[in-house]
């Protein structure tokens, strides 16, 4: 009888889980396809049925992929839980509640916890102060967020537009190339996470590449000494995991520096029986739930239940791990150590495509291996305390391989569908695995990036002729890319060279139609060049291309303003500030249509509004300095006709006007003596 | 449309154009201006000048001149008057001889020009100039417009729309002469 009621609350409870695991994965796939309105409905549905922040969380998700930043904030607010601080910073900075953000982020009055995110927490972070101009701050968190993971290249464009990015050879060098490496290859739980958009699943929140995330998760379920081994095998690290391995695996011993097997997914397939899946329950949220389904059958009849689990645990797992170790222990040592030099047994069936495999399941099967190790040694102590934390660690691990297993979902449903859904679908996005290639393709990865990095940094520094000279050492189909070609426009803008500029912008909007990124300086170009033709037809495009960018709208604007229509304008120019209140250049040119139209005072507050969101806009430094010679506050204007120039000194206007404000001055003496020839100097 | 002889003779101007031209290197001044009537009937008041709607109107009600009083806060360069007038419509109601005056205000203006319409039926221009080549304009605080008389010797006065153009600023501060050549404006500012 006591039988008959266990199974009947096993099941009850089993079709709870099962509920709840269906509407999560129902969920993800809707996400996945981007029918956001049905995720969001069911996930509405799930977190009223199974309330729990991580439910809460993917919600958030949903929502913010919607839009609706608002919705996030009232649902998330309060909670303490990383990726929840994460998503509640992120709908903040999205409805320009900054402080908010900073304090999810980063609580004052407990400025020990770590940024959520690792390398996103800090980059976010870093936009917070550069909004609130705490200059120093953000740059210490870009420059962390970049130490974390090196291929945040926002972070680098932050500090280069701050004036503070490091040479690009330093930041993309070898440091970042190991740090790739470590990443990639220890790759799969967060790969998978990422792609299910920031689960707080199991170990890994979206988002983060960095192991850091992984190890405080573990350690929360580790036992002291345990810890002890996982991080060891994170960072490449020694032979607890190939110890571990040791008694499970006929493999080589001698395994270089990645050894941590993992279980190869077709011959997996053949393994995963329904037994397993008994074992291993869904979600790491529900591990919670995997306890107390463990009791129920423990407390009604622990003595008969806990030694039949154990045999069928273990029995499982030996035959499982014993695959595992024995192929993939040779196949990955094999592709390690190929550059490492040691050789081992080849497996024939290393295919590629199961290499793919391999990275994902690296975690699962570190975890794997020393889980088991542990397991065996454990049980031999039979406390109960100890079964159930080795459950909730397994189906931890479980969870894990599920998760890196199924290339779409990381639902770790954790039933024998997704397991071999996981099975037959393997290669997760191409992600390459073995040792070398993922060092060659960082390499490569690096080199781009030292170039564009290096090229971008020097444009931001105004350094615009070498800037050039960087670009075109680019491969030609990186440098036949809509942003690669808008940044020479630009370059050639700076250096007042409109023809060249107007060539590259018009070769950029060849190769990207639909990018808007550095159109609002083309139309400048085409502004002084007064090809109005060009300048009607390019506005009309972008408008109709994005009507909500404010690069369409000061297109538009300079349009009217080559008509003289200054009013009208003037009106696009504050249309595309309403449309992005942080965009300079909009503020700039609602200053310049201000002085045509004679109101000095509003064009005042134009600039300086400007100067407060990027104090390097030298255009708004000219403008201002343009009204104070007006107004013949010549003092005033040769001030910041020098800070112009001092931004950017290739500009042959500005150092004439800068002549004209020294000669005004009647210090001929310290003028360049330029004042008219300056128009064709370069 | 007869073109106005230079100085403070009286010209004769017939027609008026249909459409409003005008240089591409003047602009409309009186956005800034203070706009004041002598008189005016309830309904026609002084916004119907300046609301560019030919069909409204300002009728003024009162005895002769009627003036058409505009103020700027600064002195200003003057150099076009444009009215629309339209014999057709208003009849005895269109003005015939109009005086242009400027000074520093209602105390001291003096007359720069007079003109005589002769049945005028659209946009009249009235130019400002000197009739030194080199006075193109009038730099003063303030203008009136004034109807000294109407058609058919009618008492009161119909104008439709009144612009009052003069150059635009330079771009470049303190440089007395304007770049003309397309090449030396593109390089002369930074946007």
């Amino acid at each position: 009888m006591q039988l008959g009621q266990l199974e009947r609350s096993c099941r009850c409870i089993i079709s709870i889980e099962a509920m709840e695991a269906i509407l999560v994965d129902c969920v993800q796939n809707s996400r996945r396809h981007l029918l956001y309105r049905n995720a969001i409905f069911i996930c509405e549905r799930l977190c009223a049925e199974f309330p729990s922040e991580t439910n809460l969380q993917l919600l958030a998700g949903c929502y913010l992929q919607n839009n609706q930043a608002y919705s996030v904030y009232h649902i998330l607010k309060g909670r303490q839980m990383a990726q929840s601080r994460y998503l509640f910073a992120i709908s903040c900075f999205q409805m320009d509640l900054l402080n908010e953000a900073e304090a999810a982020l980063y609580p004052v009055n407990d400025p020990s916890t770590e940024v959520p995110n690792g390398a996103a927490g800090h980059y976010l972070l870093g936009l917070i102060y550069r909004c609130t101009d705490r200059r120093k701050s953000a740059i210490h968190h870009f420059k962390q967020a970049l130490s974390i993971d090196p291929l945040l290249w926002a972070a680098y464009e932050e500090l280069c537009i701050l004036g503070a990015a490091e040479e690009s050879t330093l930041v993309f060098g070898e440091s970042a190339s190991l740090c790739i490496q470590k990443q990639h290859l220890h790759h799969g739980v967060d790969y998978e996470n990422l792609q299910a958009s920031n689960e707080d699943h199991n170990l890994v929140s979206g988002g983060n590449f960095g192991s850091e995330d992984v190890s405080p998760r573990k350690f929360k379920h580790m036992n002291a000494n345990n810890v002890r081994d996982i991080p060891g095998n994170y960072h490449g690290g020694v032979a607890t995991g190939g110890a571990a391995s040791q008694p499970l695996t006929n493999g080589p011993a001698n395994i270089s520096f990645y050894n941590t097997p993992s279980p190869m997914a077709t011959q997996l397939s053949g393994v995963a029986p329904p037994p397993v899946c008994k074992n291993v329950q869904p979600n790491g949220p529900n591990a919670g739930l995997l306890g107390v389904e463990g009791s129920p059958r423990s407390t009604v009849n622990s003595t008969l239940q806990a030694p039949r689990r154990k045999f069928v645990d273990e029995g499982k797992l030996r035959k499982i791990s014993g695959r595992l170790f024995s192929d993939s222990g040779a196949r990955r040592s094999t592709r390690l150590a190929g550059e490492a030099g040691t050789n081992t047994n080849s497996n024939p069936t290393a295919a590629t495509g199961n290499g793919a495999s391999h990275s994902s399941k690296y975690l699962g099967g570190s975890k794997f291996s020393s889980l088991t190790f542990r397991s065996v040694t454990v049980r031999k102590g039979q406390s109960w305390a100890n079964e159930n934390f080795e459950e909730g660690i397994r189906h931890e691990v479980y969870d894990d391989s599920h998760s890196n297993v199924t290339t779409s979902s990381s639902s770790p449903s954790g039933d024998i569908r997704s397991f071999e859904q996981g099975a037959t679908t393997m290669p997760m996005g191409g992600v390459v695995t073995s040792g070398s290639r993922v060092i060659s393709g960082a390499s490569e990865i690096l080199a781009l990036l030292r170039s564009l990095g290096e090229g971008y940094r020097l444009s931001c520094m105004y350094r615009c002729q070498d800037a050039l000279d960087v670009y075109l050492k680019l491969p030609q189909k990186h440098y036949n890319t809509g942003w690669v070609l808008s940044q020479v426009g630009k370059a050639y803008f700076e250096l007042v060279d409109y023809l060249e500029a107007d060539r590259a912008f018009g070769l950029a909007r060849l190769a990207s139609p639909y990018s808007l990124e550095g159109m609002d300086i083309y139309s400048t170009v085409l502004y002084h060049l007064k090809e109005d033709m060009k300048l009607s037809y390019m506005a009309q495009e972008l408008i109709s291309t994005d009507r909500l960018a404010p690069q369409s709208w000061c297109a538009m604007g300079n349009c009217y303003s080559l008509q003289k229509d200054h009013e009208s304008a003037l009106k696009n120019f504050q249309r595309a500030v309403q449309l992005n209140s942080r965009f300079a250049y909009a503020h700039t040119l609602c200053g310049h249509e201000y002085v045509a139209l004679e109101d000095f005072e509003n064009g005042i507050k134009s600039y300086q509004h400007a100067l407060r969101i990027d104090a390097r806009h030298y255009n708004a430094w000219y403008g201002l300095g343009m009204i104070y010679l007006r107004q013949e506050k010549f003092e005033f204007s040769e001030h910041h006709f020098q800070v112009a120039f001092q931004i950017n000194p290739h500009s042959s206007v500005i150092m004439s006007y800068l002549g004209t404000a020294f000669h005004a001055l009647k210090r001929s003496e310290g003028s360049f003596g330029d004042d008219g020839e300056g128009y064709f100097s370069r | 449309m007869a073109e106005s002889s230079e100085g403070e003779e009286e010209a004769k101007l017939t027609g008026g154009n249909q459409h409003l031209v005008v240089d591409d290197d003047l602009r409309e001044m009186a956005k800034k201006a203070a706009w004041s009537v002598s008189s005016c009937k309830p309904g026609n008041g002084v916004l119907s000048l300046r609301d560019d709607n030919l069909d409204t109107y300002w009728q003024s009600d009162g005895a002769q001149p009627h003036l058409v009083n505009i103020q700027f806060q600064k002195k200003v360069k003057l150099q076009l008057v444009v009215l629309y007038v339209d014999f057709k419509l208003d009849e005895s109601y269109t003005p015939s001889k109009i005086s242009i005056r400027a000074g520093d205000g209602f105390h001291n203006l003096k007359e720069i020009k007079t003109v005589e319409l002769v049945k005028p039926t659209g946009w009249v221009y009235i130019s400002l100039s000197g009739n030194d080549p080199r006075e193109t304009f009038v730099n003063t605080f303030m203008l009136q417009i004034a109807v000294l008389s109407n058609h058919l010797n009618g008492r009161d006065t119909h104008v439709r729309q009144i612009k009052v153009y003069g150059p635009r600023p330079n771009p470049i501060p303190h440089q007395p002469f304007h770049f003309t050549s397309r090449e030396f404006i593109t390089y002369s500012t930074v946007r």
